[in-house]
Formats: C-alpha cells, sequence, structure tokens
C-alpha cells in the first residue's frame, strides 16, 4: 500500500523535523568525516600510537686469559616490585609473601604504601632476583607486578675496578671504560611504535606501526691481562702495606704495541658496590689522573735525546763535581761521591744529576742550556714521546700534566735542567710508561691502549684498529743505545733477584712533593721505578710508583721491589724465553 | 459491509485488514543485522578492556556476540507476539502492562534500593536499574513501564480526542500528567536515568502534537520540560558538566576529563573518514571510547564504516520512521494513530538524541541507539513496539477515509480522496 503523508497534517511537520534533523547529522557527519578527518587521525594517533622503547643490552667488558676473552662485566636482569594499591585485594597476603621472599630488598614500611589505595604505583622493592621474583609471580597476587632492570655484575670481582669504572643508578658510566666507552657500550634503544589499546598493550590493528629492533652495545675486550691484573693488584697490595707505604700505582704495558697489559692502584673499591663507597677519590684511577714529578726514571729520557742528538756516547766523559751551576742556582747530587771524569753510564748508574744537566747543556752550546737546547728538550719530551699531553687512552678521566715550554718565562734553563731529572714537569705514569716504552723496543711510539678489540654477540672477535704508531722518535742505533744503558743502569746495583738469563732493565726515581705553600718537601717522597724485561726483545714495561703521607720512600728500596717480583712472575707467566 | 462486521466503531468500518508493511520489517532487520556485525567486529576488543578492568578472562572473544545474538532472537520472538497477538486484546489490557510496569519499578526500588539484594538486583552508584535473572540475563522495568506508558498513552488520549477532550485540562491534561509524572519519579529519580525518561517524554509529546493539542498548551508543556530541565542539570554537577562540554563545542581536548567521552566519540567518527577503517580494525573500542558498544555504538561505526556507513544507517532509520509516520497517518482509530506515533516518537527521539549526543550537536544524555546498541531489554521492547506498529500497518486506510481530524484542511482531504471516494461508492 503506497502511503504518503496527509497533506498540512501534524505528520507532515513531524516528517518535516526529522528530515531537518538528519540532514543537519548528515551535514555534521561530512564536516567531521570528510573536512576534518584528517585533524582527527591525527589526534587519534597522538593519543594511540605510543613508542615503546626496546632496551639495548649494555655491552660487556672482557678482558684477556692469554688470549681468550673473559668476562669483567656482565648483565644480570634484576626486578624492582611495584604494586597498584587500587587493585590489591589481599593485601596481608601480599605482605607475608613479598617479606617471607625478598624481605631484604623491600623498602620500609611497605603496608603504608599498600594502603595508600589512591594511587597506582608504589614501589615495594628492588633489586629483586629472577628468582626471587618468579616466586612472588608465582602466588599470583592481584596489583603485583615487576619491572626487569639490568644490572651489571662483576664476576672478577673488584679486579681492575678502576679501569672499569661503573655504571651509575641512571644507567650512565662513570670513570673508566664505562665512561670513556659510554656511547659505544650503550648501543641503541629499538623503537617499538605501535597502535595500542587504552592501557598500553600493543594491537596489531594499522599500518603506522615501527619496529625497530635495539642495538645492542659493543662487548668490548680490554687489553688487560686478568692474570697479570689480579697478579699486581695481590702483589701491590702486600707490598705497599710490607714496605710501609700507603698507596701505590703499577702499570704494565707491552712495549711492541702500547696494550696496557695491567694498571692498578691501591687502594681500590668494588664496583658493585659503588654506592657505598665515602671517599670518591678511590674511582680516580692514578695511573692516568694524578699527573707527579716521575724525578730520576725522566734521566733515561734525558740520555736518549743526548744520544739521539749525536751529542753523547754512552762511554761519553764528563768532569762530576757533584754540582753543576745553572745560571744563578747549583744544582746537586743525591749521590756523592763519585767525582772526577766519569762516564754518561757511570752518572746513570748512580743517577748522577750532573750528569743530564751536562747532556742538556752539551743539547745547546754546550756551556748553557741555551734556547737551543731547551727547545731541542721539548720538542723530544712533548712531540716525540707525547709527554705532558692527554695520551688518548680509552679511559675517563684522563689528565694531561704539564710540560711548560720554552717559549715561555717558566720554561727558561733551571727549569729544563730540572726537567732532565724529572722535576719541574708534571707528568701521569701512563704518559712516562708510554713513553718509555719507545726508548726501549727500537725507537718507535705506541698510542697506548687498554681495547684490544670487539667480542660480538656470537662470541666472534674483531681486532681494534691500530691507533697509528710514530716510529724513529730516536733513531733505531740510538734506541739501541739507551736500551743497553738502562739495562746496565739496573745491572749496576739491583739486578740481584732477576732471573738470570733475561734482558731486564730500569731505573730509579725518587721525587720530593710539592709543598702547599710552595717549595719541595724533603721529608716526604714519591718512590718511582720504570723498567722493562724479555728477551731479545722487550716483552714488558712496568712502572711502579708508592707514595704515603709524610713518607720518605726511595725508589730503589720502595718501588723496586714490586717492579722485581711482577718482572719474575711474567717471564714465567709469559714463558718468555731466556735469551739465546 | 466487511468492515462493519469486523468491528464496532463506524470509523474502522473502512479498516480492512490487509498486507502489513513489510518495509517496517525490512529496515528493522537491516538494522538488526549492522548492529549484530559491528558487536561481531568489537566483541572481542571489549571482552579484552573488561577482562584486563577486572583481571579475569571471564569475557571470551565471542561474548557479546553472542549475547547479541540471543537478544536479538529475543526481539524478534517480541516483534512476532506483538506483530500477532490482536491490538483489540492489548489495548483492553493496556492499564494491566502499565501497572505491571509500575509493580515492577516498585519491586526493583524495594529489593533494589532498600533491601539491597545483590542477587537479583543490579544497581551502580546508587541507582538500581536492572533486575538480574541469572542465566536469563537481565530485565530494565524501566523499558516495561515505557512501553505500558505508550500503550496506556495512546488509548487514553485517543480516547479522549475522539471525545473532543483532547485539550481539556481536567480531563486529558492533568491525569496524563499525573501519571507521566508518576512514571518520571521512578525513572528518573529513583533509576537516576535520565535518557529512558527523556525518552518516554518524547514519545508523549509525539503522541500528544498527533492527537491534536493546541500549541498554547504545547507552549505550555514545553515551558514546563524546559524549567524541569534547568532544575535536573542544575541538582546534578555532572549533568551541567555534560552542558558546559557541549557549550565548549568541538575545541575541547582530550585530555579534559569532562569531555572526555564526547571528545573521543569525535575522534572515532573523525577518524572513520570517507569509508572507515573497516571491520575488526577499530582502535577507539579498545577501552579509549566509553560506553563503546552501548550508548557510543554510532561512534564506533563510524570509524569502522565512515561516511558512507553512517549515512546508510541514518537513511535507514529515516526510512524506518517514515514508515511509523506514514502508517500514523493513514490509521483511522485514534488510538491506533496515537501508538504508532508513540512508537515513531521512541525510536526517533532515541536517533535524534543518540546520534546529536555522539556528533556533538546536543549534550550527552546516555541514551541508546534503537536495534544497533548492545542490550537485551531496550531491544525487546523496541521491537515489540515495532511489532504492534506492524501489525497495525494492516489496518491504514487510504488518506481519503480519514476524518474528523480537526486539524485537516477539508479541502486538501477532498481533492486527496476524490477518486478513491469514487471507487469506494462503486464497490459499497
Amino acid at each position: 500500500m503506497e502511503l504518503s503523508l496527509q497533506k498540512g497534517s501534524r505528520s507532515r511537520i513531524l516528517a518535516g523535523l526529522l528530515l531537518l534533523a538528519i540532514a543537519i547529522f548528515i551535514g555534521r557527519l561530512f564536516y567531521l568525516q570528510i573536512i576534518q578527518h584528517e585533524e582527527y587521525v591525527k589526534l587519534a594517533a597522538a593519543e594511540q600510537i605510543k613508542p615503546l622503547t626496546i632496551p639495548a643490552q649494555r655491552g660487556e667488558i672482557y678482558a684477556l686469559d692469554g688470549n681468550a676473552p673473559v668476562p669483567l662485566v656482565q648483565n644480570q636482569p634484576i626486578y624492582t616490585l611495584f604494586a597498584d594499591p587500587a587493585v590489591v585485594t589481599e593485601p596481608d597476603r601480599v605482605l607475608t609473601v613479598v617479606r617471607e621472599v625478598a624481605g631484604g630488598n623491600l623498602r620500609p614500611k611497605i603496608d603504608e604504601l599498600l594502603e595508600r589505595k589512591n594511587t597506582r604505583y608504589q614501589i615495594l622493592g628492588t633489586k629483586l632476583s629472577r628468582k626471587q621474583a618468579e616466586l612472588i609471580k608465582k602466588e599470583n597476587l592481584s596489583g603485583i607486578g615487576f619491572q626487569e632492570v639490568s644490572q651489571r655484575v662483576y664476576p672478577e670481582g673488584k679486579l681492575a675496578a678502576q679501569t672499569l669504572g661503573f655504571v651509575n643508578d641512571e644507567g650512565v658510566g662513570q670513570y673508566g671504560v664505562e665512561s670513556a666507552l659510554n656511547d659505544r657500550l650503550v648501543g641503541h634503544d629499538g623503537l617499538l611504535k605501535s597502535v595500542t589499546d587504552v592501557s598500553g598493550v600493543p594491537l596489531t590493528i594499522g599500518d603506522k606501526n615501527i619496529n625497530e629492533p635495539a642495538k645492542n652495545g659493543d662487548n668490548i675486550v680490554l687489553t688487560i691481562d686478568r692474570n697479570i691484573q689480579s697478579y699486581v693488584e695481590r702483589t701491590l697490595a702486600s707490598k705497599v702495606k710490607s714496605l710501609g707505604a700507603d698507596t701505590g700505582s703499577v702499570i704494565v704495558m707491552n712495549p711492541q704495541n702500547g696494550d696496557i697489559m695491567a694498571m692498578a692502584n691501591f687502594p681500590t673499591f668494588n664496583p658493585e658496590k659503588f654506592n657505598s663507597v665515602k671517599n670518591s677519590a678511590l674511582f680516580n684511577n692514578n695511573v692516568i689522573s694524578r699527573p707527579y714529578e716521575p724525578g730520576s726514571v725522566m734521566k733515561t729520557f734525558a740520555m736518549a735525546i743526548g744520544l739521539d742528538k749525536g751529542v753523547i756516547q754512552p762511554n761519553s766523559t764528563y768532569i762530576n763535581t757533584d754540582s753543576i751551576k745553572v745560571e744563578d742556582r747549583v744544582i746537586q747530587n743525591l749521590w756523592r761521591g763519585e767525582t772526577g771524569k766519569i762516564t754518561m753510564q757511570t752518572g746513570l748508574n748512580y743517577s748522577l744529576n750532573t750528569s743530564v744537566v751536562t747532556v742538556a747543556q752539551l743539547l745547546g752550546d754546550g756551556k748553557n742550556v741555551d734556547r737551543k737546547a731547551r727547545d731541542t728538550i721539548y720538542n723530544y719530551l712533548y712531540d716525540k714521546f707525547h709527554l705532558g699531553q692527554i695520551t688518548g687512552v680509552e679511559l675517563a678521566g684522563e689528565q694531561p700534566g704539564v710540560i711548560i715550554p720554552p717559549t715561555e718565562v717558566e720554561g727558561n734553563a733551571v727549569r729544563y735542567s730540572n726537567m732532565t731529572f724529572g722535576q719541574g714537569m708534571n707528568l701521569t705514569m701512563l704518559q712516562v710508561a708510554a713513553g718509555f716504552c719507545s726508548l726501549i723496543n727500537g725507537g718507535t711510539y705506541h698510542p697506548p691502549t687498554v681495547i684490544a678489540g670487539t667480542l660480538s654477540d656470537g662470541g666472534i672477535f674483531t681486532g681494534a684498529e691500530e691507533k697509528g704508531s710514530q716510529e724513529n722518535v730516536i733513531s733505531p742505533s740510538s734506541a739501541k743505545k739507551i736500551h743497553s744503558m738502562i739495562r746496565k743502569a739496573r745491572k749496576a746495583f739491583y739486578a740481584g733477584n732477576d732471573i738470570p738469563g733475561y734482558d731486564i732493565g730500569g731505573k730509579t726515581g725518587t721525587s720530593q712533593t710539592l709543598k702547599p705553600e710552595g717549595g719541595y718537601n724533603d721529608d716526604e717522597t714519591i718512590a718511582t721505578y720504570l723498567g722493562y724485561g724479555g728477551n731479545s726483545t722487550p716483552k714488558y714495561v712496568i712502572m711502579v710508583e708508592t707514595s704515603g703521607k709524610d713518607k720518605y720512600l726511595e725508589g730503589n728500596k720502595h718501588a723496586l721491589p714490586i717492579f722485581t717480583d711482577i718482572s719474575n712472575w711474567l717471564i714465567e707467566y709469559l714463558r718468555i724465553d731466556p735469551k739465546g | 459491509m466487511i468492515g462493519t462486521r469486523r468491528s464496532e466503531r463506524s470509523d474502522e468500518a473502512v479498516a480492512r485488514r490487509h498486507r502489513p508493511d513489510y518495509q517496517i520489517v525490512l529496515y528493522m532487520g537491516l538494522l538488526m543485522l549492522l548492529g549484530l556485525i559491528i558487536m561481531y567486529a568489537i566483541g572481542p576488543q571489549r571482552a579484552n578492556v573488561l577482562n584486563n578492568a577486572y583481571g579475569t578472562d571471564f569475557y571470551g572473544s565471542a561474548y557479546f556476540f553472542i549475547k547479541q545474538t540471543t537478544s536479538l532472537f529475543l526481539a524478534l520472538v517480541a516483534f512476532v507476539i506483538a506483530a500477532s497477538l490482536p491490538y483489540r486484546f492489548l489495548l483492553k489490557h493496556t492499564g494491566k502492562i502499565l501497572i505491571a510496569g509500575f509493580v515492577a519499578c516498585l519491586a526493583l526500588l524495594f529489593f533494589g534500593n532498600i533491601l539491597g539484594v545483590d542477587a537479583i538486583t543490579q544497581c551502580t552508584l546508587g541507582a538500581c536499574r536492572w533486575f538480574e535473572l541469572g542465566p536469563l540475563g537481565s530485565l530494565q522495568p524501566a523499558e516495561l513501564l515505557k512501553f505500558g506508558m505508550l500503550l496506556f498513552a495512546a488509548v487514553f488520549l485517543g480516547t479522549r480526542a475522539k471525545q473532543g477532550l483532547i485539550n481539556d485540562r481536567t480531563q486529558t491534561l492533568i491525569p496524563l500528567g499525573a501519571v507521566t509524572g508518576l512514571a518520571l519519579l521512578f525513572v528518573v529519580v529513583v533509576q537516576k536515568d535520565m535518557g529512558t525518561g527523556i525518552s518516554l517524554i518524547a514519545l508523549l509529546v509525539v503522541m500528544l502534537y498527533m492527537a491534536g493539542l493546541k500549541y498554547r498548551w504545547g507552549l505550555a508543556i514545553a515551558g514546563l520540560l524546559v524549567l524541569a530541565s534547568i532544575m535536573m542539570i542544575l541538582i546534578a554537577p555532572h549533568r551541567m558538566e555534560r552542558v558546559m562540554t557541549f557549550l565548549s563545542g568541538d575545541s575541547t581536548s582530550i585530555d579534559d576529563a569532562g569531555a572526555y567521552h564526547i571528545t573521543h566519540a569525535k575522534i572515532a567518527i573523525g577518524t572513520g573518514g570517507l569509508a572507515g577503517v573497516g571491520i575488526g580494525n577499530s582502535v577507539q573500542a579498545t577501552g579509549y571510547l566509553p560506553e563503546a558498544i552501548n550508548d557510543s555504538v554510532f561512534a564506533i561505526m563510524g570509524e569502522t564504516f565512515g561516511f558512507v556507513g553512517l549515512v546508510a544507517i541514518l537513511a535507514l532509520f529515516t526510512a524506518l520512521l517514515m514508515r511509523l509516520l506514514k502508517v500514523a497517518d493513514h490509521l483511522a482509530d485514534m488510538r491506533l494513530k496515537l501508538l504508532v506515533a508513540g512508537v515513531f516518537g521512541w525510536v526517533g527521539a532515541h536517533v535524534v538524541l543518540n546520534v546529536g549526543a555522539m556528533t556533538g550537536l546536543i549534550p550527552l544524555t546516555g541514551i541508546t541507539l534503537p536495534l544497533l546498541s548492545f542490550g537485551g531489554t531496550s531491544m525487546v521492547f523496541v521491537a515489540a513496539a515495532l511489532g504492534l506498529a506492524f501489525q497495525l500497518s494492516r489496518y491504514t486506510v487510504f488518506g481519503s477515509k480519514l476524518k474528523g481530524n480537526e486539524y485537516e484542511d477539508s479541502r486538501s482531504r477532498r481533492r486527496v480522496g476524490g477518486p478513491r471516494n469514487a471507487r469506494r461508492r462503486r464497490t459499497s
């Protein structure tokens, strides 16, 4: 039956009203869905698409055990236990269970935290182990959740702590390798952009999802040999005590490539408990971060410069009067009595200041440490041996030290005379040890490094890039001569405990400390010993330093024994064949 | 004459029983089907949201689809019953149905609000709206009351109109006002169900209007309603908030808690674009848009089916409503005319208020979209009302046979009816 509305009837008016309303709706829908469509899509995206970061795993740090990488720093998942008090239905059972399983990890007064029903997130405990978390999960408590975080663990304990540094609670590396290589260690967090439901659960709806996998940080393999490091640390700790010093530092390098095989300071800290370290000075790696006046060990450098410049030979002679005048100052020898016509070798053996000042004079006009002499010394120390500047080792907190150039007023003849026996300059042990390597390895400067390479997650080792050595910082023949002088300097008095059949050499150093008010403190000295060992080629360079408040420590008595101990051990550990 | 034999009243003499208006079934069926599709599409998301909220896995992914299918089946049963149960029988018992509605509301008040029997009543925030009938689902007495009011008002106003007393204050308006007031007391005040209250008022207003109420009275009632709504808004802060939200228009942001619902409805509709995001791709249904399967289903459909889909839905509703209006217009018996007009007012008010709210054109009232929203009781009673209208569509007569409509212009009647009269004369 065809029905049409009665003309002029009220139903016509109702129909008109209805159609008007529908027309308005369609107009409105056109506006919302067609005209404003993009706008609402944007609004929806802003709300629905949530970027979730996939945390990249921080790279692990390895040492070498011979040639095989062994882990020093690893990651371990730990769990933060939290509650949503609004959803917790059985607070008493929650309390019983978490106290039983993870009593030691809980925050104080968690019963009060659970009562805050108007809050949605309360952290009940931190650093729960996976096992603890699983035990609690098994209880199916409503309103209880876990957040996985990663924690650094140290399978070797305190080993190489000051080289490693640590990772702070914000996940940022502090000190050492952790800080210097933080960018490489953190990797790149992955990004998962996904349309989610209202509670943030990703949905598979739509084409706006992005899945960018995380790139884990590099696993770094250090040049540190865990066995050498361990021996050095133990030896240092016991000898510092038995020798009567307070603190000490040791660096062991491979003179053939600049690798740092061990680096230790006493006292040290436990990186696992970095939070409870009260004296933050313990975090410093003194080998790289505390420049000092190395003292007589620097005479080896002065002799090398003289030899390389051809102004002396090991058996060149000079007249020793136990004192030498430089401008208005008179420089004395510490060891007295070897007066008369003596060789440079003898001067080095007895560590006579007059010998190296003579070398400095010879580098000039023969009488004065003139500008020419000073320019030459500066050129060698700074430009060739890279002293008084950052070495670029991959560790945080390295200090440059200072060598005052002759262009400055301070860089006068007196200072440069003092510098020949290790005063008037501030150098780190690392700088001195790295420079020393080039004296005994044939004249090549290798920038020191702690990075051997990287280890892929599959365990494949890739060597680090060469850092660019500098050959002929002194000529091979000069290197041969200074090598021999250093060997003889040790042989002269201190080789008694060395394993026979090996080439071992070194030089003592005893340096006064500087008084805060200026001038030298004769009652407090730092003992240093710098030497090498090996067969026809030197295999290791060891530099030892000990010091103590108000303690008079001498290189031959308070540093040398540590060198000898480590040196003898290294010959066995490295299975070095005796000289042919 | 067959007509006079079949009916006791002269004005029904012409209303011979004939083929019903199957378009009503067609449009209703299509809308129900769309409702089922959207329930199938967003049911899993909805189930997920509820499972998360209550920390259970009680709601399976087909839960809402199955529930809606059950509701639709019950609704179809109600439709068939209402369509086949003779209307005269129903009209005789309108009073009983109305009383049943009041009794049900009273029982709900007693068991729910006073005794607080959780086992058989369902209350939220001090408002009890449902009886819990275990595996049979839940029942909303207000819907029964509304259905009762529809029947009662149709008979009451139809009779009064025939007596020419429709504009009589003491005989018509005050009694109707008293019953309506009582019904609103239960629905709006006790059950705090503003949506059902508004739809009740809307259907009564349409009936009064169709019954020929003078505009003077219409204005008075409108004034009363405006006063009442201002009062209702003032006493409930959440309503005030909704009005403020409405007044701030499209400039609301998603961070504004009060505007959250309407803003998300607009986001859902807006993201749908021309053709929609497609079935199963609704994101707003995953918990962003409140009442996604009930009151907000129109917005979810906008997201899913886009502009094209919503226009189609509006077209279906318009077609259905126009059929109802035409059926009402062509019923000779004033009671039946008003009954169908009431159904028109009922469905029409729900559509206009729901779509208007979802598109941000009128304040949010919390009213369902008939035949599409999830919910058993309202579906069953809307289907019953439509079933009744369907039955009555058998008794429509041509315009020429309608008489005594005081608002009708006699000139137009003559012109429209002319040729038909001629045919009748030949047959009689």
